[in-house]
């Protein structure tokens, strides 16, 4: 999958002011190669826009097309699926377990912890409950995966 | 297979649901939504063992109206069901 760019969406654009307090998604599918430093730089001019400032703690992961195939041959593409409406509805939920999990510690959103935690379930709700499909291009031929890498 | 969708069985007063399927069962099936006679009682197990060819039903998840359900899950008219085969992330 390529990302292209990190600008907010238009449908995020619409949607109301949320409190401080409530989790936000900003959800986007792109389709041109995805800059990640770009993103994360405009992430964070969001981020000082909130009441407070920004928080102290912040979790990162950025994954990449590995070259080569899960049977270790060159890998020609990477091609991606998904299931637009229930795709976003399932983040939008895994988004909100995950922040009722850290709601226990709002006051502690400055603290490592909380921050990495958050992430790694966001990641793994992505590999494993969001209607997500990759197929390998291996020498013309196309294998779509079931399940994913060992964590 | 049947043909739902492809004839004179979607009237339009009949009920129907409709059916996606995504990935490797698309390209089994040859197909990527359908509508489908909607009936009492119509279950997603009723629709998946009518498919020609369907995969093991153990490899493959429901959604109904885009959670999450299983294949025993009364349909209701006008629900947008999904098979899915196993997820591999995004």
């Amino acid at each position: 999958m390529n990302w292209p760019s990190c600008r907010r969406s238009v449908e995020a654009e619409r949607r109301e002011p949320v409190e401080a307090t409530m989790p936000r998604l900003d959800l986007q599918l792109l389709t041109t190669t995805l800059d990640p430093l770009a993103c994360l730089v405009a992430w964070q001019r969001q981020l000082a826009d909130l009441p407070g400032g920004m928080p102290a703690a912040e979790a990162h992961f950025t994954g990449r097309v590995r070259g080569v195939s899960g049977q270790g041959l060159p890998l020609e593409a990477l091609e991606l699926e998904h299931y637009p409406a229930m795709a976003e509805r399932r983040l939008q939920e895994l988004a909100m377990v995950t922040a009722q999990g850290a709601a226990a510690v709002l006051v502690a959103v400055d603290r490592r912890g909380p921050a990495q935690r958050c992430g790694q379930a966001l990641l793994e709700g992505l590999q494993h409950e969001v209607p997500f499909w990759k197929r390998e291009w291996v020498n013309g031929v196309g294998t779509w995966l079931e399940g994913n890498t060992p964590l | 297979m049947r043909g739902p969708g492809d004839g004179g069985m979607n009237a339009v007063a009949e009920a129907t649901v409709r059916v996606k399927l995504f990935a490797g069962l698309r390209e089994r099936a040859g197909w990527g939504e359908r509508t489908w006679p909607h009936s009492a009682g119509l279950t997603p197990h009723q629709i998946w063992s009518q498919l020609p060819d369907p995969a093991p039903a153990h490899t493959v998840r429901v959604a109904i109206n885009h959670s999450f359900a299983s294949f025993e899950t009364p349909l209701n008219p006008d629900d947008e069901l999904a098979f899915l085969p196993p997820i591999s992330g995004g």
